[in-house]
């Protein structure tokens, strides 16, 4: 596997991501989904997290109301995938972890 | 995105695939196991540019997967590699494959599976013997309990170059085949399952951790309450990141999720 979006995106359930760098917020996600247009919460989610630097760790799972929120950290990028809760998160986990290592190893 | 191009490698060899997937200049990620071992072989318009097989790369990789004759393929269409490893054409690859599968069937007639064990034959015919340093890193390994791929894997070289190295040792007089049956087994690998998940994941955590890996994954499984026996892909899941958590080195521990996820993925088409 080469740990891509695409490897991302062929996990059952996973609706969608979102990538955020210091720079922009790029939101791919279905044009209906809640989320689609909340370029600004998830600004200041990535300052909280990550600009501020004030959480340990590098990956949070948020369980929503019909769905997970799995935001991945490492260095200034945050990746997050949005899924169903039914998916396998477990693999949307080891799944994303390669994705933001690969991320952050193309930015280098 | 999936092609649908799979199957079972006991029809249709590497090599056969290969020129398949050449003819008809395709551009994506061929993807092979034959139990435990995986492989991969990248092609860009029907050339192949990169292969690997475990620590193996290149030709190398190539020829340890054209010998397999059991376990499946797949081949997808959006994947590509970083690197090029392979420089020669679909033709001149598929000439030294031939000659790899001549040489390994002469190889099986005398060793019938890498789970075969040798011991030194105190009985030497010979009055001297000249070895290479491949062949004396192997001789150094056998102690009549370590089957060929327990070797291969110490020695970080492919099973069947592994096996070729028996047969020469054998032909020379100096192996003879062990008493025992069973293969030297690190502590606590007879308590695992015995299914293709497990000797996958136990395959690629040793290669991580060393021989230690099966009492780890007992004592994870047991941790997490998981039945090691269970068909359940999200529990597969589960362990493997546990899994991956416990290995110091970030890279080996990135190489081993991605070995398994190509696993679990795999499984699941």
């Amino acid at each position: 596997m080469k740990g891509t979006i695409k490897d991302l995106l062929k996990v059952s359930g996973v609706q969608g991501y979102i990538i955020a760098n210091q720079k922009n917020i790029q939101i791919k996600l279905p044009s209906m989904h809640r989320l689609a247009g909340a370029k600004d919460r998830i600004k200041r989610l990535y300052d909280d997290l990550v600009q501020a630097r004030r959480r340990p760790g590098n990956t949070i799972e948020v369980f929503l109301d019909d769905m997970v929120m799995t935001i991945f950290i490492s260095g200034t990028t945050m990746l997050i995938v949005l899924s169903s809760a039914l998916a396998n998160l477990a693999l949307v986990r080891m799944t994303g972890k390669l994705v933001v290592a690969n991320i952050v190893k193309e930015t280098r | 995105m999936s092609d649908d191009i799979k199957g079972g490698l006991d029809e249709t060899r590497c090599p056969e695939i290969i020129k398949i997937l050449s003819l008809g200049k395709r551009s994506g990620r061929l993807f092979l196991n034959n139990g435990a071992d995986t492989g991969n072989i990248f092609f860009r318009e029907g050339e192949v540019i990169h292969a690997q097989c475990g620590p193996l790369q290149g030709m190398k990789a190539i020829h340890e997967m054209a010998v397999w004759t059991s376990g499946e393929y797949r081949f997808d269409v959006d994947d590509f590699p970083d690197v090029v490893t392979v420089d020669r054409t679909v033709d001149e690859i598929l000439n030294e494959a031939a000659e790899r599968i001549r040489q390994m069937d002469r190889v099986t007639s005398l060793i019938p599976s890498s789970s075969a064990v040798y011991e030194l034959d105190p009985e030497i015919r010979e009055k001297e013997i000249s070895l290479k340093s491949i062949q004396w890193k192997v001789l150094a390994y056998i102690n009549g309990k370590r089957s060929i791929s327990d070797i291969a894997q110490k020695i970080g070289l492919g099973v069947s170059d592994t096996m070729k190295v028996f047969y020469t040792l054998i032909k020379t007089g100096l192996l003879k085949e062990a008493d025992v049956i069973e293969a030297e087994s690190p502590s606590g690998m007879a308590k695992l399952p015995d299914t293709s998940f497990m000797k996958a994941l136990t395959g690629d955590l040793v290669r991580a951790i060393g021989p230690i890996a099966p009492i780890v994954i007992i004592e994870t499984a047991d941790e997490m309450g998981l039945d090691l026996l269970s068909d359940d892909s999200n529990q597969k899941a589960a362990l493997i990141e546990s899994l991956s958590s416990k290995i110091p080195d970030e890279n080996m521990s990135l190489q081993f999720l991605d070995t398994m996820t190509d696993w679990i993925n795999a499984e699941a088409e």
